[in-house]
């Protein structure tokens, strides 16, 4: 059995990067493959800690892969090695002092560190990306319509896309599709033919970072297609009292606990 | 010594050595029959009458693309002896010769201008194939002397005097010639050893070319060395409805500029030389770009043949 | 109401021309211009003016945008390094010989128009540089003429002409998530139509001719019109005036001169 991580939307949050990987250590099925789906970094002092924490893995951590997003585009922006100018939606969503923070919150060289990762990974049929490839910010939820939906799945041919720009978990299942479809050229005019759609998903991961005390990410099984959604509380007392709640339930007794 | 029509010695072509230094035994042997070594009764004009039938030396003529570089190979699988090959006049771009060569290495291919001194030494039990470009003289000189079974691959009813009364045997070529192939005047030939192909760009050169991009192109065949490392023959013939594209059986080159044959030889009418120069060049990989893909196919796995 | 719509001129002047005179011979009431104007053709100043002169509306094609923005098209679309070196040298010699009024109303120009149901683009509504093909996925077309809220869109790019027509489009869905209520999703599309006026300039379908459409806006006809026109004036311009002389032998063999259409759904990294 092999089983994937999925996190999206860290933000510099630390602890609860933290929280996550020691939640991943508590597992019954090894975890086999980590993937970060962008927004590893956000205008908070502590990304560039959480950068050096996600490049270093400790001993009999999985190393990430990770893959760039919104907030890496923001950097990228700001030190013109995009191929945008200017940070319009940065300004529009977080202010214009926000700027300065994620200025300051990620230095050069750690810019061109995330420059260098990739737009997203395909793994046996299913795209990991951020956004989709139409870009970074296409924020994809369960109000997208079906036909957009379906439209980005095409576009890479993936039967799963996992996305995280939206921060929500969700799993969006298209099931059967129909058109009828003619084309007439300058030498021939074609019968019309059915086309078909096969059943394809749409899944947001969550995000670790967002909401400061609650995480949620993802677990995937290639080999039976299964998706399920965690959720966990960190950070205080909160994360202790769940812990210790865990523990008298004997679900299972944490391996390192951090607490 | 006999008096029928006398070829002329063979001493003159044994480099190095003049007429007073034969003696009477090398005289004698000057007119052996090369491949019995035994002097002949002449009972009419040829020569080597006696072993007309099993003579060494096969020349091979024929209309441009008719064929000739196919039907020796064609012999050659079905030799049982060791073959010699040799293309005189294919000068700097011996495209057939490394045809045969990557195809057949049990083969001896002889560089071109070394053919004669290969030809008169030739091994007891060697037969030789001497492939003769159209623009060649029928009457080479080596042919005039060296006594050789002459075969013209002809398309059917070709009516052409000269090759059929050169020929001592004539072989049906598949191909019907168009009359600007007889009328062809022009042969480009460009090596190419060292440069490395785009090969979508060496596709959309070649269509342009045998589409009549670059002049009225008759024949045109080639030997190039694409960027994933292997080595293509390219074959057109004007009257064929597609070229024919086969990978050579060769290693794949992956350590920068090829050290191995390339080339390409285009013949036919009001041929644009220049363009077809420039096009090709701008085919041809710069150098950082040929070791950046050696690179990338290097790191790829290897496939794991079914 | 009969209009006429054309695209990707490419500089072709002889083609514009003959053209218009179609046009004008099928008494079409209005011209709309789906963008392209310049580039590898050897008139690209007289093009423009024709159109400027005749005030016929026109969106921004993806030459037209390299010209103005001093950039060259996406690598994506060039088959091979020698189709990318004939698109670089094509757009340097293009880039010398406009004129600056030329330059200005090619960057003045709209990335879309839209007439009722209509809606018109160049390449597709999301990009200049995305090619409508005529196999691209059902789903994926569908999408791209439902985006723009119309029921036909005229789109160019490809230079090959084609109507193709999507109906009876329908697709069901579910969404779960966490702690809500499992949703059912279903969608479905009335007749929807995309229209490819091909190219006046630089035909790609086999043939030199000039191709257009015309469309009767009462009736929804759509009329393919392919237009013979003195291509061999165009050949003997591209040579005079030092442009890739091989661009003058493909243009008579109705191919490409460099660019060619692919597929739309791969990342471009521009």
């Amino acid at each position: 059995m092999t089983i994937w991580a999925m996190l999206s939307g860290i933000e510099g949050n630390l602890a609860a990067y933290e929280a996550v990987l020691a939640d991943l250590k508590r597992q019954r099925t090894e975890i086999d493959e980590l993937y970060i789906l962008g927004d590893l970094v956000g205008a908070t002092s502590e990304s560039e800690d959480l950068v050096q924490r996600v490049r270093s893995p400790r001993r009999g951590e999985i190393e990430p892969q990770v893959c760039a997003g919104w907030w890496e585009e923001q950097c990228f922006i700001l030190h013109g090695v995009s191929t945008q100018s200017e940070a319009p939606e940065l300004i529009a969503k977080y202010g214009a002092d926000t700027v300065k923070l994620l200025w300051d919150a990620v230095p050069h060289e750690t810019v061109k560190w995330l420059r260098s990762l990739n737009f997203g990974f395909f793994e046996l049929d299913s795209l990991l990306i951020h956004g989709s490839t139409v870009g970074v910010d296409d924020e994809l939820t369960p109000k997208t319509s079906p036909v957009q939906m379906l439209d980005r799945l095409m576009r890479s041919d993936a039967n799963n896309l996992f996305c995280g720009r939206s921060g929500l978990t969700f799993e969006y299942e298209l099931h059967q599709g129909s058109v009828t479809v003619a084309v007439t050229t300058l030498d021939r005019q074609q019968e019309p033919i059915v086309n078909t759609v096969s059943p394809r998903r749409v899944i947001g991961v969550g995000n670790v970072g967002r909401s400061p005390g609650k995480a949620t990410y993802t677990l995937y099984d290639p080999g039976i297609n299964h998706v399920e959604f965690k959720t966990i509380r960190y950070g205080g007392t909160g994360f202790k009292v769940a812990q210790m709640a865990r523990s008298a339930q004997g679900e299972h007794k944490p391996k390192n606990s951090r607490v | 010594m006999s008096g029928h029509g006398d070829p002329p010695p063979l001493w003159q072509y044994q480099f190095g050595r003049g007429e007073q230094e034969w003696e009477e035994q090398d005289w004698k042997k000057s007119f052996w029959c090369l491949t019995c070594k035994v002097v002949p009764n002449c009972p009419g004009n040829d020569y080597y009458s006696h072993c007309m039938a099993n003579l060494p030396i096969i020349a091979v003529a024929g209309l441009l693309g008719s064929g000739k570089t196919h039907w020796i190979s064609q012999q050659i699988v079905a030799a049982s002896q060791s073959v010699l090959y040799c293309c005189p006049g294919s000068g700097n771009v011996p495209i057939d010769a490394h045809w045969i060569a990557a195809h057949f290495p049990q083969v001896k291919v002889v560089d071109e201008g070394q053919e004669m001194q290969h030809l008169i030494d030739l091994d007891p039990g060697t037969i030789a194939y001497v492939e003769l470009g159209f623009h060649l003289d029928l009457a080479t000189e080596f042919l005039a002397v060296l006594p050789c079974h002459k075969v013209a691959v002809l398309p059917p009813g070709y009516e052409d005097n000269e090759l059929r009364n050169w020929a001592d045997e004539v072989s049906e070529s598949k191909l019907t010639p168009t009359q600007n192939s007889l009328d062809s005047q022009q042969l480009i030939r460009s090596p190419l050893e060292g440069e490395v192909i785009d090969p979508a760009s060496l596709n959309i050169f070649w269509d342009e070319l045998t589409q009549g991009a670059y002049g009225d192109v008759q024949r045109a065949k080639g030997i190039f060395d694409l960027v994933d490392g292997r080595s293509f023959h390219f074959d057109f013939v004007a009257q064929m409805t597609e070229s024919k594209f086969t990978e050579l059986p060769l290693p794949r080159w992956l350590d920068g500029r090829p050290q191995r044959f390339s080339g390409i030889e285009v013949g036919g009418n009001r041929l644009d030389s220049a363009a077809i120069a420039q096009t090709l060049q701008d085919c041809c990989l710069a150098e950082e770009m040929i070791a950046y893909y050696q690179e990338q196919i290097k790191a790829q796995p290897e496939e794991i043949p079914v | 109401m009969k209009m006429a719509v054309m695209s990707c001129i490419h500089g072709n002047y002889e083609a514009l021309d003959s053209v218009l005179l179609d046009i004008n011979q099928h008494h079409a009431e209005k011209i709309i211009c789906l963008g392209d104007l310049v580039g590898y053709g050897p008139h690209p100043n007289a093009v423009v003016e024709m159109i400027r002169s005749l005030d016929i509306p026109t969106v921004q094609g993806c030459w037209d945008e390299d010209i103005v923005e001093g950039l060259n098209s996406c690598e994506c679309s060039y088959p091979s390094m020698l189709a990318e070196k004939r698109g670089k040298a094509a757009h340097e010699w293009t880039n010398q010989n406009i004129q600056p009024e030329t330059r200005s109303f090619l960057a003045e120009l709209p990335l879309s128009l839209r007439e009722d149901n209509l809606c018109f683009v160049h390449g597709s509504p999301h990009s200049q540089h995305e090619y409508l093909l005529p196999d691209v996925n059902a789903f994926l077309a569908l999408e791209r003429v439902l985006s723009t809220g119309a029921d036909v869109l005229f789109c160019g790019h490809t230079h090959v002409p084609y109507v193709r027509s999507l109906n009876a489009g329908e697709l069901r869905a579910t969404v779960k998530q966490p702690g809500v209520e499992q949703e059912s999703l279903s969608f479905a599309a009335p007749l929807k139509r995309i229209i490819n006026v091909g190219s006046v300039g630089e035909p790609r379908h086999g043939r030199p001719n000039a191709t257009y459409v015309l469309y009767d806006t009462e009736t929804e006809e759509v009329t393919l019109r392919e237009v013979q026109y003195d291509y061999q004036k165009t050949c003997a311009a591209i040579v005079e005036k030092g442009l890739p002389s091989i661009f003058a032998w493909r243009l008579a063999q109705g191919l490409e001169y460099a660019e060619k259409a692919d597929d739309p759904t791969h990342v471009c990294e521009r």
